[in-house]
């Protein structure tokens, strides 16, 4: 079993990029946390983000959160990985 | 923001290629009909459907807080009720901007402000806002690249340019249209600017792509006219078909429309002669 920490590692330019692009649209930047864990062997992004942001994030008909799916995984090429994001709200 | 009519044989097709000419998806457009085909008989239609069209103006989010922070005045209209879903921690710790002149209580709903109530933002501050978050996406990536803004009245396009950023364009640049949209999202929406035209472009990509369809489109339209047989080219998304149409509008003797419903939607180059009439007539007649 993989432990989070070695999961984030896995998928470093993943990570920061979603991080950044989660930032840059949230009201409460700081309150934005990415955590990588590891299911079935795939690593699983999962984004928390203030009660409130949630729906920035994802966006009208989820078009937001498609595109941040479309960029963190072209980014996860980057760390030769495959990567899944999840959204969740405090 | 300009509007485009067009005609068709039906409302629908009117639609659909007033989306073309746009190159937007049906989300993002507003239509008004302006005149509809009447029905003849049989269920053929006479007359054409006149539809107008444009790029609908991003919803209104306003952030009332930001807009306050570039020093322009926040009208009653612009403040949106923010503690309608109970307070939670991470919202009592906003700065109190609450303060502002009273608001009253309304409607869910009514506080869609009408667009032309909202002063218009800065294009350069849409800009800017844009240019930070490309120049940090490259960063974040690990990567070096130099972003430029070029803006021209309403439009703003912006270029990334580095090395290594083929993982932001994709396959056919759909990542690319990913990062396009999350640029309108933290900047135009973000400030809750409806005016400009946004786009984004990495590595040149966008030009080559013009450039290489043009070319292909010019050759199927000769192909189209030496056989007379009308062409249907493979699946593109609207900003491609977009380049179709706008590569042959002056062609003689040719014309384009789109068929199909994305992401299989796909441009038809047939004979301008054909396309008016007899076409659709086989269509009806085989029914």
């Amino acid at each position: 079993m993989m432990s989070d920490a070695q999961a984030t590692t896995m998928a470093p330019t993943a990570s920061a990029v979603l991080t950044h692009i989660v930032k840059s649209i949230v009201d409460t930047p700081d309150a934005v946390k990415v955590e990588a864990i590891v299911d079935e062997g795939k690593i699983i992004l999962e984004v928390r983000v203030a009660d409130g942001d949630l729906g920035r994030v994802i966006g009208r008909r989820g078009r937001t959160a498609q595109s941040i799916r479309a960029v963190v995984r072209a980014a996860a090429t980057r760390d030769n990985a495959e990567v899944d994001v999840d959204f969740l709200d405090d | 923001m300009e509007w485009v009519e067009v005609t068709a044989e039906s409302i629908e097709d009117a639609k659909a290629l007033a989306l073309d000419r746009l190159g937007v998806d049906d989300a993002e457009a507003e239509f008004e009909v302006l005149e509809e085909p009447k029905a003849g008989l049989f269920g053929r239609t006479r007359g054409e459907a006149r539809v107008r069209a444009r790029i609908k103006p991003s919803s209104v989010r306003v952030k009332a807080d930001r807009r306050d922070r570039r020093g322009k005045p926040a009208t009653e209209r612009q403040a949106k009720p923010r503690n309608d879903r109970g307070d939670r921690r991470s919202r009592g710790d906003r700065p109190q901007r609450q303060s502002r002149p009273e608001r009253e209580p309304r409607e869910p709903g009514e506080d869609r402000a009408p667009r032309e109530d909202l002063p218009p933002v800065d294009p350069t501050t849409v800009s800017a806002a844009a240019t930070t978050f490309l120049e940090g996406l490259v960063k974040s990536a690990g990567l070096t690249g130099s972003v430029s803004a070029k803006i021209d009245g309403e439009h703003i396009d912006i270029d990334v340019l580095g090395d290594d950023l083929g993982f932001l364009v994709g396959t056919k640049g759909a990542t690319l249209l990913a990062v396009q949209d999350l640029t309108r999202v933290v900047s135009q929406r973000r400030l809750g600017d409806h005016d400009t035209r946004l786009r984004v472009d990495v590595a040149g990509y966008r030009e080559k792509r013009r450039e290489a369809l043009t070319r292909f489109a010019l050759k199927v339209a000769g192909d189209v006219k030496t056989s007379g047989q009308a062409r249907a080219l493979e699946p593109m998304n609207s900003s491609d078909r977009k380049i179709v149409h706008d590569a042959l509008t002056e062609v003689e003797g040719i014309s384009t429309r789109s068929e199909g419903s994305d992401p299989f939607r796909r441009v038809v180059v047939a004979l301008a002669s054909v396309s008016e009439d007899s076409d659709s007539e086989i269509v009806a007649d085989s029914e």
